[in-house]
């Protein structure tokens, strides 16, 4: 018994008596802060959630997190955080954090059918390695695959990237940003020939009208929403456009608000163009100095498999469109053709090739997006009438077209998450360039990412399955011969042939071509379209699936072992934002019980194979590239053994605790006291984050794309910095003379991006003359017709149904949901429906109700109010919640030049549950 | 209302206590003594509303001490336990007599001694119907701010461009380090029903979580020697593996 009531009594009234008498509340509630931070230290980091990259500060006291805070000093966000970035500091803390390695067993041995059984680390990766072997052993460098992630920190991404690749010898190596950014990356790719967005956030407070197409800033971007809205408000000519398929949150502060039809954006950019061109408007200086105009083939499928074996009986109707596919009226007349034509899909094996077109030609192909057509086919909203649309059109053509207007496009998932994700990509940058509004401060198309690191681990670092670091890409012979010398590797060691795609991987798992996963810091069993396929193929095919994970989610539970991973701040890491800011922060504190750093896990695995294993001849299937036999790797241990080592090398000495690494020595004096649990674990006196950022960087430097050194981001005064970091300074705006050392002095403008600058000649229709141009230092002015989704509402499945995230959770909310606050104020998914559509269901709203499309159904609650209002015609569901998994329903076509999903338009049916 | 009255009100309401002998009413005052009573506005320095309720003794004093008449008991069947002061600022303000008559006649420290600033005292925290005020409707009102005994510093004006005219908006905004609860602004608010209004505290404070700091609102410098922990457990050798671990139930129970 401690307290007795009566000293209870006084104390409790000593201590209550300043919240109704002593009137120092504040100044005594300030004090009590105060004595409670006595021995909190604070270090600088950022928030581990969206592709804004926010700057946090992070309190410890006696190992533990006690606390955080919006960074004040950060330009990004100035010491602002969203509600999500307000609870960084309690995402680690979860009940069911995971803090053992944990394997399916039967009768002590590893059993596919078996239960989760907690093991030690070396029970886990003597099961992993056996299966490793038996399925290289039968399959080679393609029967292995790893779901990576932009989350991952830079190193982690470019630790395993160098695992795969280098050691593994294989490039089935790809990021959750396949499905977030991969439309924005091959469109960088096609027009600049080099990835990342020209400007930066600063854009936002010079810029006279923002538009947004397919990107809900407020809720997935609400720091940097706050910086569109204040300009919006302090600045009198601010204007905010929201092009949008339902009005949402960014609806709110919006000047103009245009809901148009599924995918007629494409229709909507040729419009705008079309009228540039016809009042006038093109910057013909600009235009003739730095642009070329361009096109491709229409014919380029659906991203989907081109058989379809594996799909249900009820996909096989939209699976035929990825062969064939009957032009409707709009496409018809969109792409110059005849309505009811079948077109037979010719190009899905190359979707990504172009030639150059003469104006004359662009000015034709535009030339049937009339506003009347325009507007009847893109008009969303069925209660809206035909002449209130065509006038926002117009409107919104002014804005773009007005010289005395600067205007930043803005985009995320609406574009990207797109069966023509690329097109309309490239597109936006059609009318910038056309008008010459780009690279400028305030003036240009700037994509925003999604994830905290999907610039700058998995695009920067090339953790794709066709990528090498900094915008070198694995068919080119000199990017290969570049990479195998900076990673001191044999020639002809890396594999020449790109490997699979996100979506590819899962699709491999489920044909059988790919048997052994390792998915880390993402959840596809949960968040890749189309999952009844992939946990189907997890859980009953023999497959070996291997999930790094802070948390029991989805995809750990199809897992047959689950390695307990280290979460932000409890490693070392860095994060690279959407306006090329690098961040990097220190070790916070320790994880908990056996939980480690994935960079750990890469490296502790990597000890267990030998280079004789891998670096001898490898089949490849279909492997074809100049140098090499067809379907073969050759063996490089010959020239290994020249290069100094032994075939019995382990890959971890080889790769990682390099002669020049194990010189980076832990601890460094840049720790400043922090503690970092991967270097103390391996032992061998390195300092792994360090050393490899450093063999990292030379990839980037003296090609547009420079970091600096690893100690220069712990200063005490950076706060990130945009690269290309030349001479110590970052870089605002790219291809801009005045901002970016790299342009030539005098070209004013200079798109130097190497990339897809050699490209045949020809007409709308196809290549004329196949001798390569060289349009080096120019942008590419695209033509990209309007073509259909691949699946619409017909008479079955009659609703448009999309997904995407609510502000409360980061995308399958194994974090967010962890946060008893976050899960308390939005607990469970909701289905948004017009209220007459509901009605016409025999819903209201709070009913449960099915959702059903063609490769699955969901229960889910259905909203008919809140944040979110749909036209007619129109569902919205968010997929953060697994008790509702929306990718049962969602259709897994992609672009088929990025190959990114398009979450943003399947057709369903609803009804009463 | 002169001192006879008063004493005479007191009386009743003393009376009325006093005469409830009766076994059911007497159950009925202690089930009502024992109730929390979150929407009473005590005198200055009143202690927590539980300690506040234990303490006095219902002597009536303070009603008496009190120069504006500001103060009553309550009679009974109301939401108060009988015969404790409380008042209603809409009808008759506390003033904030700097010498705090009713306190200083406090026979129990119901009313503590410790107040020594009437400006300290916590009566409870003006809140603002932002709808139906004058100010953030966009008219030029702002009495409460004007009014208030601590204006500029319980509440001050906060000034907006506003789209629709060329012409700022005034927000009256209060500050709880500084509002006593005297309920002046409740007085003097213009509207038919005040769009001012004291409540206690715990009626409308949120709290910030422990793990959050507002970051503009001290500076934090990078701490320079930085104390890891003592080494945790997963630098330390594997210990023996458990049987059981975070996260199997829900693993091993299926239904995917």
């Amino acid at each position: 018994m401690g307290l007795s009531r009566r000293d209870f009594l006084k104390t409790s009234i000593a201590a209550s008596t300043a919240a109704t008498v002593g009137m120092p509340v504040a100044k005594q509630a300030a004090a009590a802060v105060k004595a409670s931070e006595a021995g909190w230290q604070w270090d600088k980091a950022v928030c581990r959630f969206c592709g804004t990259g926010c700057g946090i500060m992070v309190a410890t006291k006696d190992g533990q997190l006690v606390a955080t805070k919006g960074d004040p000093d950060a330009p990004v966000n100035r010491g602002l955080n969203c509600v999500k970035g307000y609870f960084n500091g309690k995402i680690q803390s979860g009940k069911d954090r995971l803090t053992q390695p944990l394997m399916r067993m039967k009768d002590g041995k590893f059993d596919k059918k078996g239960q989760f059984v907690p093991v030690t680390w070396e029970q886990a990766f003597d099961e992993m390695e056996r299966q490793f072997r038996r399925v290289y052993a039968e399959k080679g460098p393609t029967g292995i695959a790893m779901l990576a992630s932009a989350q991952k920190t830079i190193q982690e991404g470019y630790a395993f990237n160098k695992l795969f690749k280098a050691g593994w010898r294989s490039n089935n190596i790809d990021p959750n940003a396949r499905n977030c950014m991969a439309s924005a990356v091959a469109a960088f790719y096609s027009v600049f020939g080099t990835d990342e967005p020209a400007g930066n956030y600063d854009d936002i407070e010079y810029a006279d009208t923002m538009v947004l197409w397919g990107a809900n800033m407020a809720e997935m971007h609400p720091i940097l929403w706050s910086r569109v809205t204040n300009r919006r408000l302090g600045h009198k000519a601010a204007r905010v456009i929201n092009l949008t398929t339902f009005r949402n949150m960014s609806s709110d502060i919006a000047d103009l608000e245009i809901i148009f039809k599924p995918q007629t954006d494409l229709a909507i950019q040729n419009y705008i163009a079309r009228e540039i061109i016809a009042r006038n408007a093109v910057n013909w200086d600009f235009v003739n100095k730095h642009c070329v105009f361009a096109t491709g083939p229409y014919d380029i499928g659906y991203g989907m498999r081109p058989t379809d074996k594996f799909a249900f009986p009820a996909e096989k109707d939209v699976q035929e469109r990825e062969r064939r596919v009957k032009l409707d009226k709009y496409e018809a007349i969109a792409q110059r053709r005849t309505e009811g034509e079948i077109v037979e899909q010719k190009n899905t094996a190359n979707p990504a090739a172009h030639w150059l077109i003469t104006f004359e030609d662009f000015k034709k192909a535009v030339e049937p997006y009339t506003l009347d057509f325009v507007a009847e086919l893109a008009k969303g909203d069925p209660d809206e009438p035909l002449e209130q649309f065509k006038a926002k059109l117009k409107q919104l053509a002014d804005h773009y077209i007005d010289p005395q207007r600067k205007v930043v496009s803005f985009w995320t998932m609406g574009f990207n998450q797109s069966v023509r994700g690329t097109w309309v990509n490239e597109q936006c940058y059609m009318n910038h360039l056309l008008l010459g509004k780009q690279s400028q401060p305030g003036n240009g198309a700037f994509s925003l990412t999604g994830q905290p690191s999907a610039c700058g681990t998995a695009r920067e670092v090339g953790v794709f399955c066709h990528r090498l670091p900094a915008d070198r890409l694995i068919p080119n012979p000199a990017h290969r011969a570049f990479t195998e010398k900076q990673w001191n590797l044999p020639p002809k060691t890396l594999n020449p042939q790109i490997g699979s795609f996100y979506a590819k991987i899962l699709r491999d798992l489920e044909d059988g071509s790919v048997k052994w996963l390792w998915v880390a810091v993402n959840n596809p069993f949960q968040s890749h379209p189309n999952i009844n396929h992939w946990l189907k193929a997890a859980r009953e095919l023999d497959n070996f699936v291997v999930v790094s994970e802070a948390y029991p989610g989805v995809s750990a539970k199809v897992a047959d072992v689950i390695l307990p991973s280290a979460m932000i701040f409890e490693k070392w890491g860095s994060y690279g934002n959407a306006e090329r800011r690098t961040q990097h922060w220190r070790q916070q504190v320790m994880p908990p019980g056996q939980a480690r750093a994935d960079i750990w896990q890469a490296m502790e695995f990597s000890k267990r194979f030998k280079i004789k294993d891998f670096w001898g001849e490898q089949k490849v299937p279909g492997l074809k590239a100049e140098g090499y036999e067809d379907g073969k790797l050759p063996s490089v241990l010959d020239e290994a053994v020249k290069m100094g080592y032994s075939p019995e090398d382990s890959l971890y000495k080889v790769l990682f605790a390099t002669p020049a690494n194990l010189k980076v020595r832990w601890p460094d004096a840049v720790a400043k006291g922090h503690p970092n649990h991967v270097a103390t674990l391996l032992g061998d006196g390195w300092f792994p984050e360090k050393a490899l950022w450093q063999e990292y960087v030379p990839f980037t430097r003296g090609d547009g794309k420079d970091l600096a050194d690893f100690d220069v981001y712990h200063g005490d005064k950076v706060r990130g910095l945009k690269w290309p970091v030349v001479d110590g300074k970052e870089t605002g705006w790219r291809f801009n003379e005045q901002y970016d050392p790299y342009v030539k002095k005098g070209a004013g403008f200079e798109f130097y991006g190497k990339l897809f600058k050699a490209i045949p000649t020809g007409d709308l229709d196809k290549v004329t003359d196949p001798k390569p141009v060289s349009v080096a230092g120019k942008a590419k002015i695209f033509f990209r017709p309007y073509a259909a989704p691949v699946e619409q509402p017909d008479a079955n499945y009659d609703l448009w149904f999309c997904t995407g995230r609510v502000l409360e959770h980061w995308h399958t909310g194994t974090m967010t949901r962890r946060v008893p606050e976050l899960h308390r104020a939005v607990p469970a998914a909701v289905l948004w429906m017009h209220p007459d559509d509901a009605k016409a269901r025999g819903l209201k709203r709070n009913d449960l109700a099915w959702v059903e499309s063609r490769r699955g159904k969901v229960q889910i609650r259905v909203e008919t109010g809140g944040r979110n209002a749909m036209p007619r015609g129109y569902t919205y569901a968010p997929f953060f919640d697994e008790g509702v998994l929306v990718n049962r329903i969602c259709i897994d076509a992609a672009c088929p030049i990025s190959k990114e999903s398009d979450y943003k338009k399947s057709a369903v049916k609803v009804y009463k549950a | 209302m002169d001192v006879k009255r008063r004493e005479f009100m007191v009386h009743v309401a003393q009376g009325t206590a006093v005469a409830a002998t009766g076994a059911m009413l007497w159950l009925y005052m202690l089930r009502q003594e024992a109730r929390a009573h979150p929407f009473a506005l005590r005198p200055p320095g009143a202690l927590p509303e539980a300690d506040f309720n234990a303490t006095c003794i219902k002597c009536g004093k303070c009603v008496n001490a009190c120069p504006y008449d500001t103060l009553d008991l309550a009679a009974a069947g109301g939401d108060l336990p009988i015969g404790t002061p409380y008042f209603i600022p809409r009808d008759i303000p506390c003033y904030l007599c700097p010498d705090i008559p009713c306190m200083k006649a406090c026979p129990t420290g119901a009313l503590s001694p410790e107040l020594k600033d009437i400006n300290d005292s916590r009566m409870g925290l003006a809140v603002i119907d932002l709808e139906n005020c004058l100010s953030w409707r966009g008219l030029r009102c702002e009495i409460c701010h004007r009014e208030c005994p601590l204006k500029g510093k319980a509440i001050t004006l906060e000034t907006h461009p506003r789209p629709i005219s060329k012409h700022a908006m005034f927000y009256p905004i209060v500050h709880s380090d500084a509002c006593t609860g005297c309920g002046i602004c409740e007085k003097a608010c213009p509207t038919t029903e005040a769009a001012i209004r004291v409540l206690p505290h715990k009626m409308v404070q949120g709290k910030i979580g422990d793990h959050y700091r507002l970051g503009w609102t001290f500076d934090t410098e990078i701490t320079q020697d930085f104390k890891p922990a003592p080494p945790a457990a997963s630098s330390a050798p594997p210990a023996a593996t458990p049987k059981r671990a975070p996260g199997m139930d829900y693993l091993n129970e299926g239904g995917l």
